[in-house]
This record gives C-alpha cells, structure tokens and sequence, in this order.
C-alpha cells in the first residue's frame, strides 16, 4: 500500500513538472529570475493564501495595479499577456510555482 | 480602677484617635507605595521595551539582508541574548527559535510569561513574508513587590510606636488631672469617715421617747442626710478600694438584703412622700459579695428615690434570677441613656452626688456576671432590670 502512493506520489510530482515546464518554462525559460519574482511577491503580500491570490489574479487579468515590476520595467517590456489557461491548470501552476520557489521553505 | 487609669470612655477616645490616626497614616502608605510599585513598573516595562525594540530591530536588518539572498538554503538569523519568532500577515507562523510558542494576541505588544519578556511589532515590507515579528530575552530580575513588603511592613511598625508615643505625650495632661481628680476625692473620703460616724452613732444613742414630735421630725431629717452622706461614702470608699479589697462571695439571701435595703430608705422616700410596691420572691438566693450586692440595690434604689416626682411608687420586683426597680420619675433620653455609666458624668445638676452611681452599678454587675438593661422615657420614668 505505502509502494503504490510512493508510487503514485513520484508519478503525479514528474506529471506536474513536466506540466509546469509546458505552460511556463516554455516562455520564461532560460535566464528568468523566478526567485527574484517570489522575493517580490512574498515582500509585499507575506502568506501563501496571499501570494498564491495576487499571482493567480495577475496572471487572470494583468493590470498596471497588479503588478509587482516596477513601472520602468513596464514601460518598457509592456505588460504582459492573459494566461489561456484554465483556472483550475492556472491554480495548479502557481501552487508549483509556489512550492519550487518560496523563500519559507528555504528557512533553516 | 481609679489612680492613674484611664476609664473606659477615655480609652475608647483613645482608640478611636489612635484607630483613625493608624489608619490615615496606612492609608497614606498604602497610596504611596501602591504609586511607586505601578511607577516602578512602568519603568520595568518601558526599559525592556527599549531593550526588545533595538532586538528588533537587530532581526530585521538581517531579516532584510536573508531576502535578498538568491540562496538554496536561507539560515535564519540567531542571537546570543534573545531569541525570536516571525509570523506572516495571516499570523501562521514562519520560523521561530523560541520553544513552545503560542501567540494568540497580536495587538499585545509588550508581555511577561515564566520570567520572560515579550514583545511583538509589526514588519513592513514583509522579509522573507514576515508580517510580526515576537522577541524573546529574559527578563530583567526585579522584584518590586517583595522590597515593597518589606519597606511597608517596617513603615507601619515605625507609625505604630510613633502613634503609642505620641498618644502618651497628649494624654499626659489629662492623665494628671484625673490623678488630681481622684486623690482629691480620696483625701476628702478619709475626712468624711469620722464625722459620719460619729454623727450615726450619736443619733442611734439619741432616746426618741424623751423628745417632742417637732424635735422627732428634725431628728428624722438629720437621719435621712447622714444615711445619704454615708451612702456617698459608702460609694466613694467601694471605688477607692474596690480592686483592692478582695470579694468574699458567699451564698446571700438577697429577698432579705432587699428588704433590708428597702427599709433603710425607706426614711428618704417618706420625705417625698414616695411609696413601694413590692413583688419580691422570698428566699431568692444569689452568691455574691454581700457588701457589693447591698452597694448594688443602694445605688439603683437611691437613684429612683433621688429622680422621682413626689407622690409617686416606685414598683420593685424580684424574682429568681430578675431584680426590677422603676420609678415615675424624670426618665433619661437616648443620648443619656447611652452615656449613663461615664463616671462623674450627671444630667441633672441640681439633685447632688458625683455621678458615680451607674459607673458604681456597672462595675458591680460585671464583677458577679449579671447583665443590665434600662429601659427609660422622659418624664415617664426609668425601669432598671437585672438579670443573671
């Protein structure tokens, strides 16, 4: 029994991965700061709750108000475009964002 | 109980000043000490804020310097002096090197548990998502309290034997004079006994039969003012060696002191044309002193006579363990009434004595264990009943 949700455990963690490298790496790959993103987010709105709302909320609907980056950053990159996913692939990114990247969990 | 003691009245005086001075100055302390303990309090809490908001500070800049950090792993920063704990803005907490912390009121931001001290503040921007920030360090060993009890207790005692000295230094006066008082009364008393008894004995040798019946009536006058000198006397010398004379209580019967008594006044109540009406029990037996019980029965019996109108009775009951005597006479007030057994105190000036009868009569009841009641109305009369 405990092989099976070892088992099961492993193979949803490589699907998700492989998910997240589909519907995020695929853009921000390479040199992308995703922890300088986190550092971000976590300096201005604290808990997980928040954090994972903004960026999911952001990603939604992206305004010049939700944003993180500062205005110059904008200005000159523009901001960037709707997410097509779902909601539900949407929610399930930023969790593995979330969990790959927070500064938290880093803490020892 | 007289000398130089002080008789009851004054005594109460005195415990009341004393009770009311003891309890301004306690007071005065109490308020004083109270104010200093929460001052010193105070002062205890804003030096350990000082002391914890400068710790805070301290986390915060390292919490600062940790958030810039693009590291793998972040080492949370750790103190010597002080231990902390950081919570996000939901209040989960995030990290913490404080054992078995609970907080459950963030908007308490300074507080002591188990000999430490605690103090919360709020972080912006949120470092690595720390919201509040809790610090913990030792706390600073001060034990107001227990000095406080000390320095109060050694006050009071310091109050107390100030108080005794100070109640001596004013009742010394007073003091002196009762003294003066009392060896005027007993010096006088030791002048009276020889003429008084000369003056009793010669009118007993007197042979009524050879005088004329204006002569009789004189001679009945001067009867009744010896018996009333020697009652006086009588008095004085019970006060004068009351508590130096020892009792010599034997089985009386007091139906037989009481009509003796009642006889021997009988002189005096004649002149004011005052009857008896008596309901004495015979054979009522009491152990007493007899010399007190006949001082007992001569005082309340002379003070009907002495206060009652003329032409009235005075109704005497006796019974196995009740003595009654009421007159119709002037009666007493309230306030009188409350006052009746203060020595050498009397209301009404214009009978004579010294006013020593109740404080006589008092001394007496309590002396054989009985108890005294009065009930009395003015102009009505007075009714004295005692009981054991």
């Amino acid at each position: 029994m405990v092989k099976i949700l070892a088992i099961l455990v492993l193979f949803s963690t490589i699907i998700s991965a492989s998910e997240f490298e589909k519907n995020c790496l695929t853009c921000h790959g390479g040199d992308f700061k995703f922890h300088i993103i986190m550092n971000k987010y976590t300096l201005k709105y604290s808990s997980e709750k928040r954090i994972k709302k903004a960026i999911f909320e952001y990603l939604k609907e992206p305004s010049i108000e939700k944003t993180i980056l500062p205005f110059e950053y904008i200005k000159r990159f523009g901001l960037k475009e709707k997410s097509t996913l779902d909601d539900k692939t949407l929610r399930d990114m930023v969790d593995i964002y979330y969990d790959k990247f927070n500064l938290q969990s880093k803490l020892y | 109980m007289l000398g130089t003691n002080l008789y009851s009245g004054e005594k109460k005086s005195i415990i009341y000043v004393l009770g009311l001075y003891l309890s301004s100055t306690i007071l005065l302390i109490a308020t004083f000490f109270t104010s200093y303990y929460y001052y010193e309090r105070e002062q205890f809490v804003h030096d350990e804020k000082e002391i914890l908001k400068k710790y805070t500070l301290e986390l915060e800049e390292k919490l600062s310097v940790l958030n810039e950090s693009s590291d793998e792993r972040l080492l949370y920063p750790r103190f010597d002096n002080f231990k902390s704990a950081i919570y996000d803005i939901d209040k989960h907490l995030i990290f913490s090197t404080i054992e078995n912390i609970d907080i459950k009121n963030f908007k308490q931001n300074f507080f002591t548990k188990d000999a430490n001290s605690y103090l919360i503040s709020s972080l912006t921007p949120y470092y690595l998502g720390a919201a509040y920030i809790v610090i913990q360090k030792k706390s600073k060993d001060v034990d107001i309290l227990n000095n406080l009890i000390y320095i109060a207790i050694i006050t009071v005692i310091i109050t107390v034997i100030t108080s005794f000295f100070l109640v001596n230094i004013v009742l010394r006066p007073l003091r002196e004079n009762i003294k003066l008082l009392d060896s005027f009364i007993k010096d006088t008393t030791h002048e009276l006994n020889t003429p008084i008894t000369a003056i009793l004995t010669n009118i007993e040798t007197i042979d009524s039969s050879s005088c004329d019946e204006k002569t009789l009536r004189k001679l009945d006058r001067i009867k009744i003012a010896s018996a009333s000198i020697s009652n006086l006397y009588q008095d004085l010398v019970y006060l004068l060696l009351n508590h130096k004379t020892s009792l010599q209580n034997i089985d009386l019967n007091l139906s037989q002191i009481l009509i003796e008594r009642i006889e021997y006044f009988t002189y005096m109540a004649n002149m004011k044309k005052i009857g008896f009406i008596m309901n004495i029990k015979s054979d009522v037996h009491f152990t007493a002193d007899r010399k007190n019980m006949e001082r007992l029965i001569d005082n309340i019996l002379s003070n009907a006579i002495k206060y009652s109108n003329k032409s009235t009775v005075i109704n005497i009951v006796l019974k196995d363990s009740l003595l009654s005597i009421e007159d119709e006479g002037k009666g007493m007030s309230k306030e009188e009434l409350d006052k009746v057994f203060t020595r050498y105190l009397r209301f009404d000036k214009t009978q004579g004595g010294f006013g020593i009868g109740y404080s006589i009569i008092k001394s007496i009841i309590d002396e054989h264990n009985m108890k005294i009641d009065i009930e009395s109305k003015k102009n009505r009369g007075t009714k004295v009943t005692l009981t054991w």
